[in-house]
């Protein structure tokens, strides 16, 4: 919202506050203000020149070499209007000026081989209107030299503040000017309204009747006949102008001029419109049409308010005025209703009709239902000054069940146990009526506190707590620097997670973010996608039911960037609808968090002593099976292998708690890859996470070191291709020694000479006891025992 | 006697002038310094000495050994200097086997740095869900059906009933339901914002939640810690500024701004965090009897205090995951 100083100096006097100041007060007590424009400022080096000759431009037919006095010595100019002519007072921007248009600094400049030093401005350059044809010319009687600012009577400075939804009090230079008056504790004026009244009553000229009084409890009403409708007075245009609006005549002007002085929202009727001379307010009828002023043709529902004539209805109430009733250049009496619509009734019609005007965002946060009268009078007497009208006597008011103020009670006491300061009771009484909230029964303990219809945010003792402190001053209120500590346990639910990443980070992670949002059909391919129904566009429609795309979207992307090797990994949540109805409860989609680690390009690179290798499968199961023995859960969980394609993988394997699965991985199948324009191999595996929490490990122990050497033998046997190495891990595993503590396998050989289909395992066993040295005799009988089994259960010869 | 010392002092001198390799110092060693050399043979010859003489050479002798030992210590230390002997040689400016180690995403390292300065104030840390009821997201936390403050957050609606939650403190509402005050917990996560992305916005960032309640809390005490953690987090010399500000679960509200400036740009104040003292309407709807207790609550944004702090400023580079971004930090 755009409030202009000049204009709030009408309700408080600010003599010798800087803007600067009253931009740190407003916004270190709830008002904040995003930026501060000093139009003087922007008019720098801008000062009126005037044009003493003209001549033609030598080298270029269409410009000309003016000699322009700027008050101070004469200079010379070229310019390219066609306007500009000897003897005009200019708008003249010296070398040094800023032109506010473009933010060009001039300087000085030859122009086809003639020195300009400086530039003849026009409207549009100066931002003060649209008009490019040609320089601005300025009335003859303005010294030369005087500033542009003086001159244009450009002197304001614009505050931009942004009012919080709670603040509808605050959406006018009259509500801006309370909060002034009660942080500089000065008066407060609201212009007095004095009016010739017609003879005539309001009421003989139109008749008013609410239908529905819950969306529309007051409507109030003036007449203005005989009005002439014509451009608005400078002071008007200036002070609309100043705030971003355009002026368009003195009716439309001062409606718009009244809603933001005091916030009350208006709208003038061409009376002689209005069927039978008849207001009705009520609902509209289901799936009729409307054509609003915008000139755009809106669909109703059956609870949108409307405002009636006598046989249709002429403005959507609280939103927008209809076509059918809006006044023109030949209106002669008007009819302005100054209302008090119902704030959620406006902001339903609002909404669905996708509209946002001024007065909707007033009406739907709380207007105040008590000014009706005083902004209605207001529009009728500066209509009436502006077009020459008559206002008729009195107003038509129609208010049956009047809004009554409330009454809270505030104590003292609470006001220190909330803030943690005692605010002198003198400051909190002083800072109450200045807001307009009455003190109206001052006791040793409280105060009673009346609060006006327009404080919609304040119903309760807290709510004007935070009135008092924000008036007060929070850098008043002390930073307290102590503080107790609790001495029960500490709980932290994200260190399980912590201490994933840390693991993955020590074997060479990195560590990504996605974006949780895909697009459905992605979404479809890892799962069955939740979807939201009001996506920004449909790349973002789902969240994620899997981490893959996110993990194969960042390896996309980082190829391109020649970033081909790469260990990453993410953590995050996973949503999957349960059923196909729609989400009613939260047993209808299923959230878990879930760890994707992903694996590409090279495990080891080219070097000046080194081959490159690539990344294959035994290195995402060695990062799998690493990770699972950091959170302690290897003797609590089994692997299955799979050699053919599950979902988008191949060469799968699976980590499994109790037959259930917590992980699986494996190699992306190239189709998929394809799609995410991948060429390289990816090995990709996936956790359940909260699977993973629930599942306790065993408690770590410390395990005493090995005290007596260890006998190592190896052996290597051949058997047949298709035996894999786990089943004949687990034959030796199996064979009974209680010696054996660790097997293995340290070679792999295929070769016709073994035969064919034939490979060679060579093992390194290690045999201890915790208890003694062994001897050799001791292990023989063990090893012979498990060469003998080996041979036997997969038909095997021992190698060499 | 004499005679024999000068002429051995002046052969070894010599001798070990025109020593060339190690083999050749053996070779002096034995002769002069060995069991059975030249030096341990005149100390022999010493021992035969009277009484009367042995004064007027002992002296002499003990220099001489030592001498020599020390001049011999000297080469056969130059000699031994390099292990591999002399004139080996290894290009030592060849590059490194390189060692990759990884790294943690720069949000998670922001998000650690500012949890472990709450843990240190006896915060607990606790996480909920991303996907949302109304209730818990909005309902729960004061915000009227109808009201204006529900489009201070533009968001993702899964269903009329459900949303991708756009703040994290739906979190305070699960907490408070379940545990009984005193509380003192943060709440990180990720959250979402039906905005377009660009530069400045995007769909999701994340999000840490502050709430202590308990029979004396005040805001004093909010500003206090608040101030605290800015100076821990960003050093002692920040520049920041209280302003009152609106948030339905919180009464009174502020919003805190640091002073940034951008390199090469114009200081400005930037909103960092939103806080206040809970709303007794919120600590009413999970049974908690705001007469008795109070409490305040906070909420920042990690991406924007990170992007403050390593001078980002894109926020979309947190999510492209660019490596060379990620080996940055």
């Amino acid at each position: 919202m755009l409030i202009s100083l000049n204009w709030l100096k009408n309700y408080i006097n600010l003599d010798g506050i800087s803007p600067e100041e009253i931009e740190h007060k407003l916004s270190t007590s709830g008002l904040e203000v995003e930026e501060i424009t000093d139009q003087k400022k922007i008019f720098d080096n801008i000062v009126v020149g005037y044009v003493k000759e003209k001549k033609k431009h030598p080298n270029a037919d269409k410009l000309s070499v003016c000699l322009v006095n700027d008050g101070i010595e004469d200079l010379s100019v070229v310019c390219g209007a066609p306007n500009v002519e000897a003897g005009q007072k200019v708008i003249f921007a010296k070398t040094g000026a800023v032109i506010p248009s473009n933010g060009m600094k001039l300087a000085k400049v030859k122009l086809r081989g003639e020195v300009s030093n400086g530039m003849i401005c026009s409207e549009k350059e100066l931002m003060l209107g649209d008009d490019h044809s040609g320089i601005m010319v300025l009335d003859n009687n303005i010294k030369e030299g005087t500033p542009v600012s003086e001159a244009l009577l450009m002197d304001d400075v614009i505050f931009e503040i942004s009012v919080t939804p709670n603040r509808q009090d605050a959406l006018s230079h009259y509500g801006i000017a309370r909060d002034l008056a009660a942080l500089y504790n000065k008066e407060l004026k609201l212009p007095e309204i004095k009016i010739n009244e017609d003879a005539k009553p309001a009421s003989s000229y139109a008749s008013i009747e609410i239908e529905n009084t819950n969306a529309c409890p007051r409507y109030s009403a003036k007449v203005v006949t005989g009005v002439e409708i014509k451009e608005s007075p400078t002071w008007l245009k200036k002070y609309l102008k100043a705030i971003g609006a355009r002026p368009i005549n003195n009716v439309v002007d001062v409606t718009n001029f009244v809603l933001h002085e005091i916030g009350q929202p208006l709208h003038a009727f061409d009376l002689d419109f209005l069927v039978g001379s008849k207001i009705i307010v009520k609902n509209a009828e289901e799936n009729s049409a409307f054509v609003t002023l915008d000139s755009k043709k809106r669909k109703l529902k059956s609870s949108d308010l409307m405002i009636c004539d006598g046989e249709k209805p002429v403005a959507v109430a609280g939103v927008m005025g209809g076509e059918n009733s809006e006044v023109t250049e030949k209106t002669k009496n008007i009819l302005i209703e100054s209302a008090y619509f119902n704030p959620s009734s406006v902001r339903k019609t609002a909404k669905h009709l996708g509209l946002s005007t001024d007065a909707s965002y007033r009406f739907e946060r709380g207007c105040n239902p008590d000014i009706t009268l005083y902004a209605a009078n207001r529009a009728a007497q500066l209509i009436a000054e502006l077009g020459n009208g008559k206002v008729a006597e009195g107003e038509i008011d129609i208010y049956p069940n009047p809004i009554k103020p409330i009454k809270v009670t505030l104590r003292f006491a609470r006001i220190e146990k909330i803030l943690g300061i005692d605010v002198p009771k003198d400051d909190v009484i002083r800072i109450l009526n200045n807001l307009e909230l009455k003190v109206i029964k001052q006791n040793e303990n409280d105060v009673l506190v009346q609060v006006p219809p327009f404080r919609h945010d304040i119903e309760r003792e807290i709510d004007l707590i935070e009135e008092v402190a924000r008036i007060y001053g929070y850098d008043k209120i002390p930073n307290i620097e102590k503080i107790i500590l609790p001495l029960d346990i500490k709980v932290d639910q994200s260190e399980f997670t912590g201490n994933i990443r840390d693991i993955f980070i020590a074997l060479g992670f990195n560590e990504i973010i996605t974006n949780s949002l895909l697009n459905d059909l992605n979404a479809k391919k890892f799962g069955n996608p939740v979807s939201v129904m009001n996506p920004q566009n449909s790349e973002m429609s789902d969240p994620r039911p899997s981490l893959m795309h996110g993990m194969l979207s960042t390896i996309s992307r980082n190829l391109k960037v020649k970033e081909k090797n790469l260990r990453l990994f993410e953590i995050g949540h996973v949503f999957q609808k349960l059923n196909d109805g729609p989400i009613k409860s939260f047993a209808d989609f299923s959230e878990e968090e879930h760890l994707l680690f992903a694996v590409t390009g090279n495990a080891i690179n080219v070097g000046w002593d080194q081959k490159e290798r690539k990344y294959d499968f035994y290195d995402l199961k060695g990062f799998a099976e690493e990770f699972i023995r950091n959170i302690y859960l290897d003797n609590l969980i089994s692997y299955s292998y799979n050699n053919s394609q599950i979902a988008h993988l191949e060469y799968t394997y699976e980590v499994l708690f109790k037959k259930e699965t917590l992980g699986a991985g494996g190699k992306v199948v190239k189709p998929l890859l394809k799609e995410y324009d991948i060429e390289h191999e990816v090995y990709i595996f996936d956790f359940n996470i909260s699977k993973l929490k629930e599942i306790i490990p065993l408690a770590k122990k410390f395990t005493e070191l090995l005290k007596y050497p260890k006998v190592i033998r190896d052996f290597a046997f051949v058997l047949d291709k298709k035996i894999d190495s786990l089943e004949v891990e687990t034959t030796i595993k199996n064979s009974g020694s209680k010696l054996l503590k660790n097997i293995k396998l340290f070679d792999i050989f295929e070769s016709d000479s073994l035969g064919e289909n034939k490979k060679s395992l060579a093992y390194q066993l290690d045999f201890y006891d915790e208890g003694k040295t062994l001897t050799e005799e001791e292990v023989d009988k063990d090893f012979w025992n498990i060469i003998e089994t080996v041979k036997k259960r997969h038909n095997a010869l021992l190698r060499g | 006697m004499l005679d024999k010392i000068n002429l051995i002092q002046s052969g070894f001198d010599q001798d070990i002038q025109n020593v060339k390799s190690l083999d050749d110092l053996e070779i002096i060693r034995i002769k002069y310094l060995g069991r059975k050399g030249n030096i341990a043979e005149l100390f022999e010859e010493f021992k035969t000495l009277s009484k009367d003489e042995k004064p007027k050479y002992g002296q002499t002798l003990n220099i001489l050994k030592n001498n020599c030992q020390s001049k011999f210590d000297e080469v056969i230390s130059k000699f031994e200097a390099p292990e591999n002997g002399a004139g080996s040689y290894a290009d030592l400016t060849i590059p490194p086997r390189v060692r990759e180690i990884g790294t943690s995403h720069i949000l998670t390292q922001t998000l650690n740095e500012m949890k472990s300065i709450f843990k240190g104030l006896g915060f607990s840390v606790y996480e909920g869900p991303e996907l949302e009821s109304d209730f818990y997201n909005f309902t729960a936390l004061n915000f009227p059906p109808d009201h204006p403050a529900r489009d201070m957050q533009d968001t993702f609606f899964v269903t009329p009933e459900f949303v991708l939650r756009t703040h994290t403190s739906p979190v305070q509402i699960r907490l408070m339901e379940n545990k009984k005050p005193p509380l003192r917990a943060i709440m990180p996560g990720k959250v979402y914002r039906n905005e377009a992305i660009s530069a400045k916005s995007y769909c999701l960032f994340h999000q840490v939640e502050g709430l202590y309640v308990d029979t004396d809390v005040t805001f004093a005490e909010l500003k206090g810690i608040l101030v605290y953690f800015l100076k821990q987090f960003f050093g002692a010399d920040i520049k920041f500024r209280f302003r009152p500000s609106f948030f339905p679960f919180t009464e009174p509200s502020m919003e805190v701004d640091i002073w940034w400036t951008p390199e090469g740009k114009q200081g400005r104040w930037m909103e960092i965090l939103g806080c206040g003292m809970v709303d007794p309407n919120v600590l009413k709807n999970v049974n908690i009897d705001p007469e008795i207790y109070t409490g305040y609550a906070f909420g920042m944004g990690v991406e924007r205090i990170a992007m403050r702090k390593y001078g980002i400023d894109d926020i979309r580079v947190f999510f492209d995951n660019d490596k060379r971004f990620l080996k940055q930090f």
